[in-house]
């Protein structure tokens, strides 16, 4: 599966070190002569440039944060990418917590279950396996729980939406139409 | 540390104006599992899954504490209560009455 690309974070160390550096004696100068307007100006200047390095040298570290829940650093254009693919690799495909034979969670269990009842061939993906894998989904389905289903490469639910459709018998006749297409 | 039952419903009752609302904490206490009952009249015309999405929209601060949500109902006050309350537009023939 084409999982095994984005295992490899973009690590892309920046300079931030060395302009906080230069940001001290700038301010410092600041505050020696504050009616120079040539020093207030220096002091903008280095603080934008400051900010702009932090930001990505905090990102990197973001992925491997086990509990930073906040949108926006997990997807990258290339984890989208390959979020796409994963998505319609199969009609049916299930991102759970463990694998649809060992289910690490009652609700991830209960959407197996539903599926193996249903018959339907389906692919399942451990997302305990892979962190960047788990942020990065939550962010592509805007769903923030596993498991999460998709069919025909739509998100469909979580386990309690796939429950009720499964009891109202929607969810056969979507899984039907997305086989049959 | 974790989230309490009665901020959950705030967090609800402030941005979805449910009708009936009810929390119900399935963690055992500390806070990082819920099961919600919710009606409210913001799910007029919305599939299950975008009522969902507001549900986990309004608990997204929450959520980042949450460990598992699960959302029994998300349903409008028709659904909800089918019977009309004093409408004289729908000439049902019901058997339940309030």
């Amino acid at each position: 599966m084409a999982l095994r690309s984005i295992k490899t974070p973009s690590v892309t160390p920046t300079a931030a070190v060395s302009s906080s550096v230069i940001n001290k004696p700038q301010s410092h100068r600041f505050v020696s002569k504050p009616s120079a307007s040539l020093a207030v100006h220096n002091l903008h200047q280095p603080i934008s440039i400051t900010r702009s390095n932090l930001l990505p040298k905090l990102k990197p570290s973001s992925p491997a944060a086990k509990f930073r829940c906040s949108a926006s650093a997990a997807l990258t254009p290339q984890l989208r990418d390959t979020l796409e693919k994963l998505v319609n690799s199969e009609k049916v495909v299930l991102f759970m917590k463990g694998t649809r034979d060992f289910p690490m969670c009652g609700f991830s269990n209960t959407v197996v279950q539903i599926l193996k009842n249903l018959n339907v061939p389906f692919e399942d993906v451990n997302i305990l396996e892979n962190e960047m894998l788990r942020q990065g989904l939550k962010e592509y389905s805007n769903w923030p729980t596993f498991p999460q289903l998709y069919i025909g490469g739509e998100f469909f639910g979580g386990c309690d939406i796939t429950l009720e459709a499964f009891q109202s018998g929607e969810l056969q006749e979507v899984v039907e139409r997305a086989i049959c297409s | 540390m974790g989230v309490t039952k009665e901020q959950v419903e705030a967090s609800l009752t402030s941005k979805l104006n449910p009708v009936h609302l009810e929390v119900i904490d399935t963690s055992g206490g500390c806070g990082a599992s819920f099961a919600v009952e919710i009606v409210s009249e913001e799910f007029e015309g919305k599939r299950l899954l975008e009522r969902h999405r507001m549900v986990n929209a309004a608990l997204e601060e929450e959520m980042k504490e949450i460990h598992a949500l699960s959302i029994k109902k998300a349903q409008t006050p028709q659904q909800w209560n089918p019977t009309p309350q004093d409408s004289p537009t729908t000439a049902t023939t019901s058997t339940t009455d309030a």
